[in-house]
Formats: C-alpha cells, structure tokens, sequence
C-alpha cells in the first residue's frame, strides 16, 4: 500500500481551520442544547400535565428520529417559516447549530432530569420548610448539586455532539469532515485524509474529556466520597 | 396556637390518619409517641404542609392551611428538624443557616451571618462555622439544622424523630439543645422515643396508634397510670 502523506501534511492549514469550525458548531449547539435541556428537564418534571406532556413529545421526538433528518428538515423549515425567498449568507450555519443544538436538547433534557430527580427529597423538603418557594430550593439547593452529578454524563454528550458535527457536512458546512472529504478528492489520498481527520477528532474528543474530568475535580473538592 | 380538627390522611388506599383532633397552646411542649406506622411522622408533616391532609382542618397562628398562596408564609413560622438532618451538601454549616433568612426573609448578610454565627454558638458548634456537613458528625449536624430552622426565628418547632438516626452517644447533645429550647418558652411539637425527654420537658404527652390519638395527658401522670391497654402495651415494650 503506497500513501502519500504530503497531501494531509500539506492540508493542515485547512483541517486546522476546519477543526475551529468544528468547535464553534458544537459551542453553539451546547450552548443552546444545555439552555432547552434544562427548561425541558424542568418541564418534564412539572405538576401540570399539559407541560409535561409538551416536554415528552419533544424529547421523543428529537430522541426518536435521525439527527440527519433533523438537520434537513430544520435547513428546510425555517425559509418556509420565515418566507424567505433566497437564503441569507452563512444560513447553513444558523440552521446546523439549531438542528444540533434542539437535538442535543433532548438528551441533555434526560441527563438533567435524573440528576434532579437523584437529589434525595429530604432536601427539597428541608428547603421548603425553611419557607422556600419552588423556584428558590430549585436554584439555592437543588440544581447546584444536580449540576455536580450530571457533569460526566454531560461530558459524554458534548462529545456525541462534537462527533456528530461532521453530519453538518451535509448542508456544506465545511466543517472538519467537509474538508477532509474534499481534499482527498482533491488529491485521490482518501487515507491519509481521514485517518488525519481522525487524529483531529481524537484530539477535540480528549480536550472535552479532560475539561471534563477537570471539572469534577473542582466542584468535587467538598466530597469526601 | 395550632388547632387541628378531623385530620385525614390518606396514601392510596391507605388511611394513615383517621380523624385526628387537637390544639396545641402557645409555649406548650408537646410530645408525640407511639409505635412506627401510627401516623405520628404523617401528623407533624401535615401541621406544615409536607403532607396535603385527605381532609379535615389546621390552622396554624391564625391562619387556615388550604391554599397554596399561603403555605410558604406558614412555613416560614414553623421550622422543622428532620430525622436524617437533611443539611444542604454544599454549603458549610454557616452558609446552611443563613440562606433561608437571607432569600425568604430578606435579611440582609451582615444582619444574617450575625444571627446565624449566635446560633452556631447557641447550639455549641462555633468552630464548625465553615465546615461542610461531610465533616461533621450526626449529633453536629443535627444541631446544625437546629440552628438552621431557628434562623427563620418560627414561633413553632417540629421534630420529626431528631434523635432516631444518631449514634446512642450522640442522642444526648441533642437533646441537650431541645431542652435549652423548651426552656426558652419555644412552642414546640416532638415526635420521639426518648421518654426522659418526654419527662423532663414535655408539657403534655400525645400517644397515637392506629392514626388516631389514644391517650393524652400529663407525662409524669400517663407514664406511671398509662389507661387504655395500647399505651400499656407500648410502655411496657420500650420503658
């Protein structure tokens, strides 16, 4: 097997740059995931049953059907919305980070939802009798210590999220995998292009776990578990 | 200071509480005994709404507890002790005491972290101030979350079983902070088991079973002439 590694070598201004993007997307769709994730966690957990009922078709929903559909249905939807004629510059992007971000919104709903629901009663119950209202033992007791369970779960889906970004590629988002994908057509070294891409997903995957892993240390420090 | 009129309470279909009458005056110690699954724990858990009765009437220092808009002010009258602490994880004993004050009272830091260090003292734990929860023992943490009920300055205290889930050597600094309590004039409602307690300050005694109130009276009277035969019985099996 002859390859040719100077293509990929030669490319590495371009998957750098691709990488960034990679990032940028999935900042984004965390960001915006975390923020739905919490008020459908929430949502799921309320004592009106409409609420609640809204908070399972959407977590079902974006659960229950491909990202990838999502992703188009999403760049579709919103010009018709929005009657849009022509399709603003960098609207692929706008539309990859929300499809990511609503779908990542889901997962995160759970995650959150059983981090809530882990904290023993007795706290919420103490909090209350204290005067509390809902909102307050939610924020001053609750949450803080749902966040400090929740976080190794959460680390595994930014990292879902990261991996699934190169998806975007399918709305030309050029995207870590986008370029990959065009350089080795470029140069007709399809290896050592992917199993570069590879090493740069690796390394993206490994920054996430390490904040991660740092993270726990320092909300942790309390623990003596 | 408390009424409590036809008190029921149901989980499913089972009734733990079946009519349930009482008044408790203003500086009365009450304490609450009887063998487990007598509804004891559910009665001290209605008087500030942790259980919705199935029906009947309570009203606390006045007020009626039926709708929902009221209940955070009733609670902010009424602390309560629970038997497993119940201290918040993350936040050191001090921070544990002046969060309610400072977010349901409004009181502002200065004012809250003086009342809650004189607490702290009140309760023998001022070196323990910033310690997490983790790091103290059953006996410290329970009398921090003394401290920390006494904080809202209620006009009532309720103890759910304070001493149940504490080491034997640990019982007795527990109490120590009740009894200073009683003394003090606290209208308070205790369930537990310890009947020195119930003895040295308890003004009145309250024997359930079955989710009613079998037999109420003077401590020192009841312990030594107990009248119906399931306080007998009960008497016999801890005394």
């Amino acid at each position: 097997m002859d390859l040719n590694w100077k293509s990929a070598i030669d490319s590495i201004p371009i998957l750098n740059k691709a990488a960034l993007l990679t990032l940028e997307l999935t900042a984004g769709a965390v960001a915006i995931g975390v923020v739905i994730g919490l008020f459908m966690a929430l949502a799921r957990l309320s004592k009106l049953k409409l609420v609640r009922a809204g908070a399972i078709a959407y977590i079902d929903f974006f659960r229950g059907t491909p990202l990838l559909v999502q992703i188009f249905l999403v760049y579709f939807l919103i010009p018709k919305f929005l009657h849009w004629e022509t399709l603003p510059n960098n609207y692929q992007y706008i539309a990859g980070i929300l499809a990511m971000g609503l779908n990542s919104g889901a997962y995160i709903a759970e995650i959150f939802r059983a981090g809530i629901q882990s904290i023993d009663r007795g706290q919420s119950e103490a909090a209350r009798s204290l005067g509390m209202s809902q909102s307050q033992s939610l924020r001053y007791v609750i949450l803080p210590q749902a966040f400090k369970r929740v976080i190794p779960p959460l680390g595994n889906e930014f990292i879902a999220l990261l991996k699934d970004s190169s998806l975007l590629s399918i709305i030309a988002i050029q995207e870590l995998f986008y370029s990959a994908k065009i350089v080795a057509g470029r140069t007709y070294q399809p290896i050592p292009m992917y199993i570069a891409a590879a090493l740069y997903y690796l390394i993206m995957t490994q920054l996430i776990t390490q904040w991660v892993a740092y993270m726990e240390r320092r909300l942790g420090k309390n623990d003596l578990r | 200071m408390i009424f409590v009129k036809n008190l029921y309470k149901s989980f499913g279909k089972l009734e733990v509480l079946k009519g349930i009458d009482c008044h408790i005056r203003e500086k009365e110690v009450v304490v609450v005994i009887g063998p487990s699954g007598s509804g004891k724990s559910t009665f001290l858990r209605c008087l500030n709404k942790l259980e919705e009765p199935t029906s009947g009437e309570i009203i606390v220092d006045g007020i009626p507890l039926n709708s929902e808009v009221n209940v955070n002010a009733i609670r902010r009258e009424v602390g309560m002790v629970f038997q497993r602490f119940n201290l918040f994880p993350h936040m050191t004993a001090i921070q544990n005491i002046v969060l309610a004050p400072e977010i349901v009272r409004k009181t502002n830091k200065t004012e809250a972290q003086k009342i809650g260090l004189e607490l702290l003292e009140k309760v023998g734990l001022s070196d323990k101030a910033n310690e997490y929860p983790d790091r103290l023992s059953g006996g410290q943490q329970q009398r921090v979350a003394i401290a920390r009920a006494l904080a809202m300055k209620p006009k009532i205290m309720l103890f759910d079983e304070t001493t149940s889930a504490l080491d034997p050597e640990m019982v007795g600094e527990v109490l120590a902070v009740m009894k200073d309590l009683a003394r003090e004039g606290m209208t308070m409602v205790a369930v537990t088991h310890e009947m020195g307690f119930a003895r040295e300050v308890g003004d009145r005694v309250i024997f359930m079973d079955e989710g009613i109130i079998m037999e109420e009276g003077e401590p020192n009277e009841m312990f030594a002439h107990p009248k119906n035969p399931r306080m007998q019985a009960f008497l016999s099996k801890i005394l």
